[in-house]
């Protein structure tokens, strides 16, 4: 029984890891190719038909055969519009408002079945059944809040398409020309994913115990692949239209469809839209809990959703710590391909827009550190650490306070005179790359230390070596602060490829941080005394409208910044290659386009809150069942 | 006294210095029993704050931003002393004890506030609807997005790759971005100065001749006319200026001028000529050299 057992673990391991491989080698193949298809197409072309003619690849300058028409000079009547008033006459914020919402119920669609892995992997690792039960049965859930969510993803998918087609018939003639296949691929992909999703759900307590568990974890595996992939094929369409490669000045297709897809912004936009999906899905169910929280009837439910909002929250911030690396690079890589891009966007004409991103990011930091702050209420022997609130508070203050000053500020004419000068001669230092990235990492680094105090709130560490650990945690994040803040002033000093340069070893510091901090935490917890345990449910209400403080300036920051990705092209379908002849070409006003996104936030959550209330008829049972297991804690400082 | 270069790092360290007076003092008075209870205490955090921001901060920043600051500020108070139950409950009593009237002085503070409030509320609104004969904000920007190429003098410049000629090496060859440091302490007019100096001197008398009537002798932007114009003319001392750019985008700034600036964010509020009416595309490169040598800045580069 018992070798039966072990092979019955061992074939389990390795077909997941089998799956896993092929997660892997999805999001590794990108990066590893290179177009060499180029050379071997203008080869063979070269020997059987030398009257092709040849051109020249605008990105990757390679010669290759002429292999699709030009793109149309279109003129403003070329683009059918309905007899709508204002702003709805223009086509535009048809597509914008669609795409958004499509976009919003896709990225959800994508990071719940993430977090369902996590959370089903937890829970097969975890030894104590009552807990992996307790896993098993939260994932079983979100799994079931995303069913509705991947309808409705659909559906928008197909509005928009039809709406591409109608409003913009000869854009996506072009579009589609050059991604034939790549479509049709997508649509499979969608049909395969639908299907794994319908198994990983409904097969969900068939294939509850034993092999059948670990297929069924594997399988969720599988369809994250299919999700990634999906995702990566429909980023290749937006990246084209940003940095168009495999085609020549006039658009002409040159036989490698490899080339478009691999343009300059293809992985950076892959990579941030994975992250960034992750910390969309988090915020999502962790508004959920919290909702759930406010309006519940009874102590029960309270300590339900108040575990659910937390693990939500964890894996929303998880993941967001890494995001504004990513983004990081993506805008490296917008400057890196074209100068004035970068230009528009941080310092020109959309500059504006990243300042209320930098708010929005800021609510973020301070969402999640009050939550925490309010969560340690929640343990008894957390006041020894709540004295620290103040500092930490401080630190995040101060550096939120360089974050978000611009360089060039709004101001009246008369104070511009008082000033005498655009920039201010104190704080216009604050708006230039070099301070704004010692800020965001003292941001994370003192989010890290709230997440580090709050696992330590309801435990005494017993460990023999408490004195050396705590003083490596603090050497460790002085040394991190200290090399953060002095690499940001350095960064003033020297020339510009070597200041952002200087990013990585502050990025260093700051994963140092976490890393190794975190495994130092927890070390020094292993055999530690409790002073209580996590009495669920006994957190204040203000830390749920935290949690929506949170899940709310995600999705704003996704409208703000969808809105900033697109709108660089300016009067371009396809950068530098397809013309925007509408007669709407133009860049909307700041006021203007902030109302679109807002009005296209509400919409989302309206939309969210008839997905919960459709949720909510089928899973009366289930919550049911599951509410009663939640008697014990769980994750970051939850164990007992 | 402010000094400039300097004051980035005093301003955070005059904050950093309140903050920890703040919770010394704090400590103190609890240990003599006199805490300050936690009501008061936000309100002197966001006074003390205020007047850093309006009187200590100096030249003064715009309203716009003091409000930006001050929502900061009320935003962090608020979550600090909401961030535990007991300050959270502590900062309510004297709010809800006024609103309740647990007491006569209770009492008269209601009757007050109650008063009081909507006269204040009252003149706000009239205040902000009363028309006013200021000039508007200026969302203005700055940094305009640089074309791909530019043609000056007939001769066409991708921007994204064009290289200054005259930056170069003892032995004339072009000096890599970030090397030109051990010029910066040089003399130009030593007669034994290298040719990177030599054509700096070019570019500095260039510059003399035909730039430092509005950017000023030591390029702050401060020149003898700079005032006539709204906004004064771009300081290339700043960090956030010439430092962030591209030595071409600089090239295609001198040549076209406020005329040559793209479409997008127009009206542009320019008064610069365009150079290339005046100078060669020489000139224009020299000039760019000695603006970066004499500010001890590196221009941008993307490798």
């Amino acid at each position: 029984m018992k070798a039966m057992s072990r092979r019955i673990r061992v074939w389990s391991l390795i077909s997941f890891g089998a799956v896993a491989t092929m997660l892997l080698m999805s999001l590794v193949m990108p990066l590893l190719s290179t177009p060499v298809m180029a050379d071997d197409a203008t080869k063979a072309v070269t020997e059987t038909a030398p009257k092709v003619e040849m051109a020249k690849d605008i990105y990757y300058k390679k010669e290759g055969p002429v292999s699709g028409p030009p793109v149309p000079e279109l003129k403003a009547t070329d683009y059918p519009s309905y007899n709508l008033p204002y702003p709805l006459s223009e086509n535009r914020i048809i597509i914008w408002s669609i795409a958004q919402q499509h976009l919003y119920f896709g990225s959800f669609v994508l990071a719940v079945p993430i977090f369902c892995m996590i959370i089903e992997l937890v829970g097969l690792l975890v030894k104590d059944p009552v807990m992996a039960k307790k896993y098993d049965d939260l994932a079983h859930l979100m799994v079931k809040i995303s069913l509705t969510a991947y309808s409705v993803t659909a559906i928008l998918g197909g509005l928009l398409i039809f709406s591409f087609i109608t409003l913009y018939p000869d854009f996506f003639k072009y579009l589609s020309s050059l991604f034939k296949p790549v479509m049709h691929i997508y649509a499979l992909l969608f049909l395969a994913e639908s299907g794994t999703l319908y198994l990983y759900y409904y097969g969900w307590d068939r294939m509850a115990h034993g092999f059948a568990k670990w297929i069924h974890a594997s399988m969720g595996v599988l369809l994250n692949v299919f999700g990634t992939v999906l995702m990566m094929l429909a980023n290749s369409w937006a990246s084209f239209m940003m940095s168009p490669a495999g085609v020549d000045e006039k658009g002409r297709y040159l036989g490698n469809l490899w080339a478009v897809m691999h343009n300059a912004l293809w992985n950076p936009l892959n990579v941030h839209r994975i992250i960034g999906n992750m910390v969309f899905g988090g915020g999502i169910v962790a508004a959920y809990a919290a909702y759930k929280f406010l309006a519940a009837k009874n102590q029960e439910e309270k300590a339900y959703y108040d575990w659910m909002g937390y693990i939500a929250m964890f894996l929303a911030v998880g993941s967001l710590i890494p995001l504004p690396f990513a983004g990081y690079w993506l805008m490296r890589e917008v400057y890196g391909f074209r100068q004035q891009m970068g230009i528009t966007l941080m310092g020109g004409l959309l500059a504006w827009l990243f300042i209320i991103q930098a708010v929005l990011i800021g609510a973020l930091f301070f969402s999640t550190n009050y939550y925490l702050f309010n969560g340690m209420e929640r343990m008894r022997g957390a006041e020894r650490y709540q004295k620290y609130i103040k500092y930490i508070l401080f630190l995040t203050t101060a550096a939120f306070l360089v974050w978000l000053t611009p360089h060039t500020l709004v101001m009246r004419p008369a104070e511009l005179k008082a000033i005498g000068g655009q920039q201010h001669p104190v704080i216009g230092n604050f708006g230039v790359m070099s301070a704004k990235n010692g800020a965001v990492n003292t941001m994370i680094m003192t989010t890290i230390i709230s997440f580090l105090l709050y696992q330590r709130s309801n435990k005494i560490v017993t460990v023999k070596w408490e004195a050396w650990g705590n003083g490596a945690l603090m050497a460790m994040f002085a040394v991190a602060l200290v090399n953060n803040w002095w690499l940001a002033i350095y960064g003033y000093f020297i020339p510009a490829n070597v200041r952002v340069g200087l990013s990585v070893p502050q990025v260093v510091g700051t994963l140092t941080t976490l890393f190794i901090g975190s495994a130092i935490n927890i070390a020094m917890m292993k055999g530690s005394k409790l002073t209580g345990p996590i009495e669920w449910g006994k957190i204040s209400v203000r830390s749920q409208y935290a949690l929506f403080a949170l899940a709310v300036s995600f999705t704003w920051l996704m409208a703000l910044m969808g809105y900033i990705r697109s709108s660089v092209r300016l009067f371009w379908h396809v950068m530098e290659v397809f013309r925007d002849n509408s007669p709407w070409a133009f860049t909307h006003t700041i006021g203007f386009a902030a109302n679109v996104m807002s009005i296209n936030v509400m919409a989302f959550w309206l939309f969210v809150l008839f997905v919960f209330w459709l949720g909510e008829l089928t899973s009366q049972h289930a919550l049911a069942e599951a509410r009663k297991e939640v008697a014990r804690p769980a994750m970051a400082g939850g164990s007992e | 006294m402010w000094i400039p270069g300097y004051m980035p790092i005093e301003l955070l360290l005059i904050i950093t210095l309140v903050a920890f007076i703040y919770v010394g003092v704090n400590y103190l008075l609890t240990k003599m029993g006199k805490r300050i209870p936690a009501f008061p205490q936000a309100i002197l955090l966001w006074l003390g704050a205020y007047s850093i921001f309006k009187f200590v901060l100096f030249p003064p920043i715009p309203s716009a931003l003091l409000y930006t600051f001050m929502g900061l500020v009320t935003l962090v108070v608020f979550l600090f002393i909401s961030s535990t139950e007991k300050g959270w409950t502590e900062f309510k009593r004297p709010i809800l004890n006024t609103v309740m009237a647990v007491n006569p002085m209770y009492k008269g503070i209601r009757t007050v506030s109650f008063v009081v409030l909507p006269l204040l509320i009252g003149y706000g609104t009239y205040d902000f609807y009363l028309p006013k004969f200021d000039e508007p904000i200026d969302l203005r920007t700055v940094h305009p997005a640089p074309p791909a190429s530019v043609t000056v003098r007939g001769t066409n410049f991708t921007l994204q790759t064009a290289q200054n000629p005259f930056r170069v090496d003892d032995n004339g060859k072009y000096l890599p971005v970030g090397q030109e440091s051990k010029y910066f302490k040089m003399n130009p007019f030593d007669p034994n100065a290298p040719q990177y100096m030599k054509n700096v001197r070019d570019g500095g008398a260039i510059f003399f001749q035909n730039c430092h009537f509005c950017h000023g002798d030591n390029l702050n932007g401060r020149g003898m006319f700079a005032f006539a114009f709204v906004p004064i003319p771009a300081n290339f001392a700043d960090p956030g200026t010439i430092a962030q750019l591209q030595e071409t985008f600089v090239f295609w700034r001198i040549s076209k001028g406020g005329p040559g600036l793209p479409r997008e964010s127009a009206p542009w509020a320019s008064a610069m000529p365009p150079w290339e009416e005046h100078l060669t595309t020489d000139e224009i490169w020299k000039v760019n050299m000695f603006e970066y040598w004499h500010t001890e800045f590196f221009p941008r580069t993307w490798d």
